[in-house]
């Protein structure tokens, strides 16, 4: 038999691991909600694009500096995961200040996990804030949530592909092409496209994610449709209007580009992308005066982009001690703050005194279809022709919305029936509401 | 002695698993500051026959069927091919046998990532790239992970390339335990080698092959990490084609705070692991007695 | 597992001497499937460690991620800097996470769950056979049964290091090797050993345990495997980078935006490369390990 010594190694293995495991919660000072009293504020935030995550931590940095009474301490948690994360986490583990999507808001309020910001935030800055994200920061009449900017979601084009395709690029929302042009001009283009495919849909972010619901709701709300209304789904996101624009899209599919490298429309490989302002800055350095933004196409409603992004709001784990809350929150929506995060994601800047000094937006200046779309918002309950820029519904069953939509968005791309999933989501959302009561809150 | 193991189990396998059953008949959702709600057994019958629900999940549980009635059988019988042919010791076999136990040590999500990249669609993946340079451009590229008739079974792929090496290790303990007279016996009796491997082999390690199907069975009524790694982030799966019963519980409870219907389904996936379990252990007990 | 081992050598030793030429010749075939299996085996290997040390452009570009002469170790540093602060979590943390969770697991359950096995096989106490009774009923609850409930009911302990540890550590499949494997022990030993006035601990710890190292090899590397690789429960419980292990940073960090397909495959190196190493030290008690607990099963 083997020589019976061996245990000893083994226990030391097992006490380095014990001193080790000890070790690393001494010193790990994880998000145990708000340890605000001390000065320290926990902040939550999403990464997804690197660039937006890298001016989010240089400007904790800044305010930390700037003064010394508060300590913002930051944890960037993978968008992916982000709003189920923060479903999971209860009230009293939750950091101080965190970031939220917009849609996702409400839900958040209807949990408890928000506090209404009237006192927190001083009102110079409630009332700088531009009307979008006025709008998607209320729910109950109460401002629930801040943000920096706004977001614009648009169709971007190669002009030197453009032009060799001999199709000429509209630059207003009025010029949108007709879905019929869109189609025709998809085929030419992927004549043109090295990759041999004209667009990048944005498949690799997922349609299953928010992203998915996010990219294809100004797809249905252009063709007369919308998800919800009066907190009911049949007969609604089922719609024949909805049925037909979905088929359209997915009908796309064979002029899409995968794009798993993450930069086919930049390296020319495509002359079109369908996405947002956060990708304006490698766009532009790649492409430079070929860069051409164009509004999403018009299914018969007028074209239509999404609005509502990424906003922040405090946490019950913050009462007794909002003041430090609320003044990181107003470092964060100072005017210069505002720049340097929109200078990463080129957002529409979130306050009025801001969009005024943008480079970006105004007349004649390269984003210009962002910020005149959002002059004519309206929300999801009612899209009439005129609007364009169009909120995600403001409800707290909205996580049930967007997962339901969205698995049903990946089949329709997979090739599924699109009458049968969108039947099937519908039903899913309306016995969700139907299970808590309509979420009627109070 | 034997006490903290016993409280530890009651406290995370016995507690959960009750609990599992008295969630599943509430609507209880994650941060709800309002209490729980009675609901029967609305989830169960949601999730077998209400036909929204059920579908997603009775195609969850025939992915998981699937999966297993592939694996299973193809897994067993490459694992035993690969003992075979690592069981003699010939020169440099060794380096053999590590290497085809190596992908065991990759966690699976890191499994999922490679493979990910392998099978990306267009002319960028690997696997695309080298169909069309070995079949002169014959072969149009694969939208592997995408379709609906490739997905499910790039998954099985991926997961047998990485699950192989397990069985066949286990494979080889038995197979070098058959008594190598019997081998003689069978030569002198100018068997040939398929006879020998029918009459010598097989019997020889027949509770060993039962442990293997049962066991890989079991793994794959367990299927998740892969699935959630590449159906969300971008992995670009199709996961209609795709979703597993494990995937349907954690979705529900994580992306939809739905703790009750992801508790049901939790119910319902462990008695289909024990019926299961007790009809492969009962036929193949019978076939041996 | 002495038994294998003895039976190995001699046949190494007998049978070329027998019949060499023949055997020879009969070996390409034999070489050429092992060959051709092993280059299949490896070639994701291969892919994932071209991918790490070839640039961003050609990661995805079919062949050309082989092209050595454009090799270079920028996505290894490049992966460095980018997990490198407190808000995304550090590169060495990550692995000490993993690392932490899965030694404690690993020798916290063989200690528990031998002695549990022990008490099983050896001890007379009250509620011996129902607890036995319950553990066979357990061996059959997979983890992924009780994962929401438990996400649930442990809601509160989300983002520490216990949670990821002290689950795991009481493990129905170890008891049932363990205890397989005492039964098999003559029972003799320990009467002698009473004889000579061991009390059951000393008996347990000074004979069994020593007696028991098959076992404790393969439940320790059953443990281990699991643990290392372990991602739903991780996925479900924690969002503090600074505790989250390894197998789900890395899809944290494949998910993130543009994709940076080559650190992320460096990462897969770094992830794996310990693992190997062990893999390469132990590799007769892995290979072992994983076939006993099949006898066992």
């Amino acid at each position: 038999m083997l020589a019976p010594q061996r245990s000893r190694p083994l226990a030391v293995t097992i006490g380095a691991g014990l001193s080790l495991a000890l070790m690393l919660s001494a010193c790990s000072g994880s998000p145990e909600g708000g340890d605000s009293a001390d000065g320290t504020i926990d902040v939550w935030a999403h990464s997804g694009q690197a660039s937006e995550a890298a001016a989010l931590e240089t400007l904790v940095k800044e305010f930390n500096s700037s003064q010394d009474d508060v300590t913002a301490k930051l944890t960037l948690i993978p968008e992916a995961d982000y709003t189920s994360t923060i479903q999971a986490t209860s009230p009293d583990e939750l950091p101080d200040v965190m970031e939220m999507d917009a849609p996702t808001m409400a839900a958040f309020a209807y949990d408890r996990k928000l506090i209404p910001l009237e006192d927190v935030v001083s009102s110079e800055t409630l009332d700088n804030r531009i009307s979008g994200v006025k709008e998607s920061g209320t729910y109950n009449d109460a401002t629930y949530a801040v943000g920096l900017f706004d977001v614009g979601l648009g169709l971007w084009g190669n002009k030197t592909l453009l032009a060799e395709a001999g199709i000429e690029a509209p630059t207003t929302a009025d010029e949108a092409w007709t879905v019929e042009e869109f189609r025709t001009n998809l085929a030419k283009l992927a004549e043109v496209s090295p990759s041999g495919k004209a667009i990048d849909l944005g498949e690799a972010n997922g349609f299953a994610a928010e992203w998915g619901t996010f990219t294809t709701t100004p797809n249905i709300w252009s063709a007369g449709g919308t998800l919800m209304k009066d907190g009911k789904a049949d007969g609604v996101l089922n719609s024949q209007e909805n049925v037909d624009a979905l088929e359209e899209w997915a009908s796309w599919k064979e002029f899409a580009d995968p794009n798993t490298s993450g930069s086919a429309f930049p390296d020319g490989q495509t002359a079109l992308t369908w996405t947002g302002n956060w990708m304006y800055p490698t766009f532009s350095e790649a492409l430079g005066d070929d860069l051409a933004l164009m509004p999403l196409p018009d299914f018969g409603n007028g074209t239509k982009a999404g609005h509502g992004s990424w906003q922040w709001g405090v946490t019950p784990a913050a009462e007794g001690n909002t003041e430090a809350a609320g003044s990181f929150l107003d470092f964060l929506l100072t005017d210069e703050s505002i720049a340097a995060m929109v200078e990463a994601n080129a957002a529409v800047p979130g306050s009025t005194t801001a969009l005024e000094q943008s480079e970006l937006y105004g007349p004649g200046k390269p984003l210009e279809l962002f910020a005149t779309n959002l002059e004519s918002a309206c929300s999801s309950d009612d899209v009439s022709a005129d609007c364009i820029a169009v909120a995600r519904p403001v409800t707290p069953g909205y996580p049930t919305v967007t997962s339901s939509f969205g698995s049903a968005l990946l089949a329709i791309w997979g090739g599924a029936d699109v009458q049968g999933e969108l039947d099937s989501a519908a039903r899913a959302i309306d016995s969700d509401f139907s299970d808590n009561n309509g979420y009627q809150d109070e | 002695m034997a006490s903290p193991a016993l409280l530890l189990l009651a406290l995370f396998v016995a507690v959960p698993f009750v609990a599992a059953i008295w969630f599943s008949l509430h609507n209880v959702r994650l941060g709800d500051p309002r209490a729980p709600s009675f609901m029967g057994i609305t989830q169960y019958v949601r999730i077998l026959t209400d036909p929204d629900v059920s579908r997603q999940f009775i195609d969850a549980l025939l992915h998981n069927l699937i999966f297993a009635a592939v694996v299973v059988p193809v897994q067993t019988a490459l694992a035993l091919s690969l003992a075979l042919l690592v069981k003699k010791s010939i020169p440099g076999v060794g380096i053999f046998r590590s290497l085809y136990f190596l992908p065991v040590v990759f966690p699976i999500a890191l499994v999922a990532i490679i493979w990910r990249l392998i099978l990306a669609r267009g002319d960028q993946g690997l696997l695309n790239s080298a169909l069309s340079f070995f079949s002169g451009g014959a072969f149009g590229s694969q939208d592997w992970l995408g379709s609906e008739l490739t997905a499910l079974a790039s998954v099985i792929v991926l997961s047998i390339w990485q699950g192989c090496g397990f069985q066949m290790v286990i494979l080889l303990a038995a197979l070098q335990q058959v008594p190598a007279e019997l081998y003689e016996a069978a030569e002198l009796d100018r068997a040939s080698a398929w006879q020998r491997f029918v009459h010598v082999t097989v019997p020889g390690i027949k509770p060993t092959l039962v442990f293997v199907a049962l066991y890989t069975m079991i793994l794959s009524l367990r299927v998740f990490d892969q699935i959630y790694v590449l159906a969300k982030s971008g992995g670009g799966l199709n996961e209609g084609a795709t979703r597993t019963v494990m995937y349907e519980a954690v979705t529900a409870a994580f992306d939809e705070n739905n703790i009750g219907r992801a508790s049901a389904i939790s119910v319902v996936f462990f008695v289909i692991v024990v019926i299961l379990s007790v009809i492969q252990r009962r036929a193949t007990s019978e076939k041996e007695s | 597992m002495t038994q294998t081992q003895a039976q190995t050598p001699t046949r190494v030793a007998t049978k070329p001497r027998k019949i060499s030429r023949r055997t020879l010749a009969s070996r390409v075939p034999h070489y050429v499937a092992l060959l051709v299996t092993g280059v299949l085996f490896l070639a994701p290997v291969a892919y994932m460690i071209a991918a790490s040390l070839a640039p961003a452009s050609d990661t995805l570009a079919g062949f050309a991620v082989f092209d050595v002469t454009q090799w270079g170790f920028h996505n290894y540093s490049g992966v460095a800097s980018s997990l490198s602060t407190d808000s995304t979590g550090h590169l060495w943390r990550f692995f000490a996470v993993s690392f932490t969770v899965t030694v404690a697991v690993v020798g916290l359950g063989l200690i528990v769950n031998s002695m549990a096995a022990y008490a099983l096989s050896r001890l007379t106490w009250r509620g011996r056979g129902q607890a036995l009774f319950v553990i066979l009923l357990l061996l059959i609850v997979p983890f992924e049964a009780v994962a929401v409930p438990m996400f649930y009911l442990y809601n509160d302990a989300r983002n520490t290091l216990w949670i990821q540890i002290v689950p795991f550590i009481g493990n129905a499949l170890s008891i049932f090797i363990f205890y397989s494997f005492f039964n098999g022990i003559p029972r003799s030993i320990d009467e002698a050993a009473r004889m000579d006035g061991a009390n059951p601990w000393g008996i347990f710890w000074r004979i069994i345990a020593p007696m028991s190292k098959p076992a404790y090899a393969s439940v320790a590397i059953l443990t281990f495997l699991t643990q290392w690789g372990s991602f739903l429960w991780p996925v479900l419980m924690i969002s503090d980078p600074n505790l989250r292990p390894l197998p789900l940073q890395i899809s944290v960090f494949a998910g993130q935006l543009p994709p940076a397909w080559g650190q992320v495959m460096a990462f897969g190196v770094l992830l794996v490369l310990p693992v190997i190493v062990v893999f390469l030290i132990f590799q007769r008690w892995f290979i072992e390990g994983v076939a006993s607990s099949a006898v066992k099963g």
